[in-house]
């Protein structure tokens, strides 16, 4: 029985996932390898004045002690990802004596043995200069910088300023959004080995190809001597897609040690020496006619990013474009403080600019005594209303009617702290999602065996989405095979290159590349070819350039499709609907069930696709209730850098979470008709959250996380 | 936390935030400064673990944790370090039966006393476990690394006599942090394996 598109099937690489026997980075076996121990930097602005080592080195079995004092020079300066280059953050750790951020890698002990080297860093000393840090926002010091001076384009359309002015219903708010880290249960590892002149990682990667041009060009070595190793990703969320600037200094330290070297960093280390979610300050205007129809829309961000890199989260690129609405004014503001790079999290920009939105849209309905939902379908448009584009598909209303349905909204009573049950106040709420369809260039290698198996190769990654099973049906599709006689290999820089795992692209370009290459194989036999058939495919998507297929071989994504590009507006779109219920004396907030309905183009494994839109609703009840990296204004450190104090969902918080998937053919977007939807499921989610917080208890939270002790009286 | 360490052994909880090796006496957990003296000799142990129905001879640092030990001197690399805190699970093994986090555990405490990692977890007839199944069927996860730690916990959860409800699983399996949310599954994974788990 042949599997195809939409078989509900487990995942391919399930398995190995139950037993053990999936090996992650740091689960590879490395002969003679040496442990590397971090040291991060106490001050997060100032100089390295010296160091204490006797005592480090002196501890048994200790190989060396980098730190700039021996390391200057050693890591190429590159350049930021967002100006064409690999890394994601360019502070070059131990390549001078300044300190930029808390939490900067000072120094790296290599040892013989994890103990040796945990005990040999914790000796070593560390003399700075210290300076006054600015921590975020209201810290003196900070730098304030237009997007657009960085080249962000603001959205904006006729005068939405006048029209605001003029019109007869009107909401003007403040919104922020908190610094957010990724987390992902796997730390941030890195094995780097040497053979030969050849560099061999081991590390949990977005983007395998990437990395290794990255790295090369970091170490001023071939690319060709890269062999970057990633077959599983104990979770990513945009955390492993740039490359960190400690992967290289493990390589380097492996080069001199002539040994090969592990790094298995700290939880609190991969606080600073990654990326994290960037937290916001919005302001945001809307003004209707009576009748409900959006005459205004001004929205304005600001957003923390580092000393040197331009990071935008620039979210008004999508909320501009949601709703029709004839005057549109945007603008982002970047402020760069003493902080380590942010950079994307699941849903970068949609995720903190639609929460804005999504609950300056709420409080628009309250002030025109109109349903919510109603509102949202009433502003529905088939085009987006800056430049005027088509949406390739768009069914936001079936998903608000079909959610509504079966959610129960009109038994909502609209008043606010009208409904309770005993001593808990309950209150519904409803939110719009969207997230942009991306498809990029992408290459892949299909093999037919004479025994009726297949093979197919590209160095995609499964970051947990299910990539492996997503991929392994489409060339089920393309060979009219069952899944089970179809191998899949992904993650590995060897394979041919394809994409970062970023922007819910991977499921749209890699399975229209297999079932191109599948097409060529089925030709091939068609014409009487016997014996193993192997196709190597290339797929360029309509409207990107030809050459974005060297490109991609020098390791650097080319990305179409999305609201902003080209002839088509695409996006997958969703309705959130969600119910809390606040007690009465403590004020603690529950959230006994929350359903989303989804309009995402071609389904292709829908058992994966529900666990990625629940697991997303899930991600948007922790940025609504739970997650925010707390940071000491004075000394500009997080402090709560565990996974203890950093909170995330976990299973008690979780109760009823419902998936609801919309019939939706796009014929438009990309030639298999699928949208991403990785990064669907949590955008809104945390509105519809404030927005059910508003409705049960007449407190309107505008600053996330919603915790007690804005609910107490 | 729903999985504590063993209270037996020797915890490296009480070296956590200690800085450097202090007097492994339980109850000394106040944070000493940093003793001035350098590094010693002899730190290596001899020890053989019991680990999955075979003995494993062998010499360790002292301050090796049971997951260290599975992960770099065994080859055992199922149980996932994801906090080396005692926070988020994803270590969990088995010891004498009942669930402990292999990252608070000193291996030179664990003694004779048998280890169940999800590498030793079978079925009847050899094949998967019930709840490795179970968590296959439901899709429980995604990214797969807190899972190892998640069945483990999952089967304690079962013969601990947690299972009752939807209810007592939530409670029971939150030691365990999922960040790609599969928590849902999770339950529902719990609950078809439940009644082939053996309880007590």
């Amino acid at each position: 029985m042949p599997d195809g598109f939409g078989t509900d099937h487990q995942r391919i690489d399930g398995r190995a996932k139950v037993t053990g026997g999936a090996r992650y980075a740091s689960d590879v076996v490395v002969g003679n390898v040496a442990h590397a121990w971090l040291v991060t930097s106490a001050i997060a602005r100032g100089r390295i004045t010296g160091f204490e080592d006797a005592e480090a080195r002196a501890v048994p079995g200790v190989l060396e002690v980098f730190t700039h004092r021996n390391m200057q020079g050693a890591v190429a300066e590159t350049e930021f990802f967002a100006k064409g280059g690999y890394v994601g953050s360019t502070i070059r750790p131990l390549e001078s004596d300044q300190v930029w951020h808390a939490g900067q890698i000072v120094a790296l002990v290599v040892a013989d043995t994890l103990e040796a080297a945990r005990e040999a860093a914790q000796r070593l000393r560390v003399r700075y200069a210290e300076e006054a840090p600015a921590a975020g926002f209201d810290a003196a010091g900070v730098e304030v910088v237009a997007a657009s001076d960085a080249g962000f384009e603001d959205a904006g359309v006729g005068d939405a300023d006048s029209a605001f002015a003029a019109a007869a219903v009107k909401v003007e708010a403040s919104y922020s959004t908190p610094t957010q880290h990724h987390n992902p249960i796997e730390l941030f590892t890195t094995t780097a080995s040497w053979a030969g002149g050849k560099l061999t990682l081991h590390e949990g990667s977005q983007f395998v190809h990437g990395l290794k041009h990255g790295i090369a060009a970091q170490l001023r070595i071939d690319p060709a001597d890269v062999h970057v190793v990633s077959p599983f990703i104990g979770g990513a969320f945009g955390a492993r897609g740039s490359i960190t600037q400690r992967t290289a200094l493990v390589a380097e330290a492996a080069r001199r040690l002539g040994r090969p070297v592990k790094l298995v960093p700290t939880r609190a280390q991969g606080f600073t020496i990654a990326t994290y979610r960037a937290e916001t300050r919005q302001q945001v205007k809307l003004a209707a006619s009576r009748d409900g129809r959006l005459q205004a829309l001004v929205h304005e961000g600001w957003e923390v990013t580092s000393r040197p890199d331009a990071y935008k989260v620039g979210g008004t690129a999508t909320t501009s474009r949601i709703y029709a609405c004839p005057n549109v004014r945007t603008k982002v503001h970047m402020v760069h403080a003493d902080r380590n790079t942010p950079g994307f999290m699941r849903s970068p920009p949609e995720l903190p600019y639609m929460f804005a939105l999504e609950s300056a849209m709420d409080e628009l309905a309250y002030a025109l005594d109109m349903d919510p939902v109603q509102l949202r379908r009433i502003n529905d448009t088939q085009r987006e209303p800056i430049k005027g584009l088509p949406y390739s598909s768009r069914n936001l209303v079936g998903c608000l009617d079909a959610g509504a349905r079966a959610f129960g909204w009109e038994r909502r009573s609209p008043a606010p702290r009208s409904m309770r049950d005993g001593e808990w106040q309950v209150g519904w709420g409803v939110a719009t999602s969207i997230y942009p369809a991306h498809i990029g260039t992408a290459t892949a290698r299909v093999t037919l065996l004479p025994d009726g198996r297949a093979r197919v190769q590209t160095a995609a990654h499964d970051v947990g989405t299910g990539a492996y099973t997503a991929i392994g049906l489409a060339a089920a599709e393309g060979l009219g095979l069952a899944l089970e006689r179809i191998v899949v290999e992904l993650g590995d820089s060897d394979l041919p290159p394809a994409p970062v795992a970023g922007g819910s692209n991977t499921t749209a370009s890699v399975c229209n590349v297999v079932i191109k290459a599948c097409e060529e194989i089925r030709a091939r036999r068609a014409q009487g070819q016997q014996g193993a058939i192997e196709v190597y495919a290339e797929n360029v998507p309509e409207g990107l350039p030809p050459d974005s297929i060297g490109k991609l071989y020098q390791g650097r994504n080319a990305l179409g499709g999305g609201l902003e590009g080209g002839k088509q507006a695409m996006a997958a779109f969703g309705a959130i609907f969600l119910e809390v219920r606040v007690h009465d004396r403590t004020r603690e907030v529950r959230v006994p069930r929350v359903l989303g309905a989804f309009a995402a183009g071609r389904i292709v494994s829908p058992r994966q696709a529900r666990s990625q839109l629940t697991g997303g609703l899930i991600w948007g009840i922790g940025a609504a209730l739970h997650e925010q990296t707390e940071i000491d204004p004075r000394s500009a450190r997080y402090m709560n850098d565990n996974m203890a104090e950093y909170l995330v969902p976990v299973n008690a918080d979780i109760r009823q979470v419902e998936v609801l998937l919309l019939d939706e053919q796009d014929t438009q977007a990309n030639p298999l008709g699928i949208k991403g939807i990785g990064e669907l499921g949590n955008v809104g989610t945390n509105a519809a959250l404030a927005n059910a917080v508003f409705h049960a208890t007449g407190t309107r939270p505008r600053d996330l996380p919603v915790r007690i002790e804005h609910l107490m009286a | 936390m729903t999985a504590p360490a063993e209270s037996g052994g020797l915890e490296r909880r009480f070296l956590l935030g200690g800085g450097a090796m202090l007097p492994l006496l339980a109850g000394t957990a106040t944070a000493q400064p940093t003793p001035a003296t350098p590094a010693h000799e002899g730190r290596s142990m001899e020890m053989t673990l019991q680990v999955n129905g075979q003995a494993h001879r062998l010499a360790l640092d002292s301050r090796t944790t049971l997951l260290d030990a599975l992960r770099e001197h065994m080859g055992l690399t199922g149980s996932k370090k994801g906090c080396d805190q005692g926070q988020c699970g994803a270590c969990t093994v088995l010891l004498d039966g009942r669930p402990v986090l292999a990252c608070l555990t000193l291996a030179a405490g664990v003694g004779t006393r048998p280890v169940i990692t999800i590498e030793g977890l079978h079925g009847r007839d050899g094949g998967l476990h019930p709840m490795q199944q179970a968590f296959l069927d439901q899709d429980a996860f995604q990214c797969g690394y807190c899972t190892p730690g998640q069945i483990i916990s999952a089967v304690a959860c079962v013969r601990q006599g947690h299972a009752g409800s939807a209810e007592e699983i939530r409670e029971f399996m939150s030691g365990n942090l999922c960040r790609c949310a599969a928590y849902p599954q999770i339950v529902a994974a719990v609950q078809q394996a439940a009644p082939l788990v053996e309880q007590g």
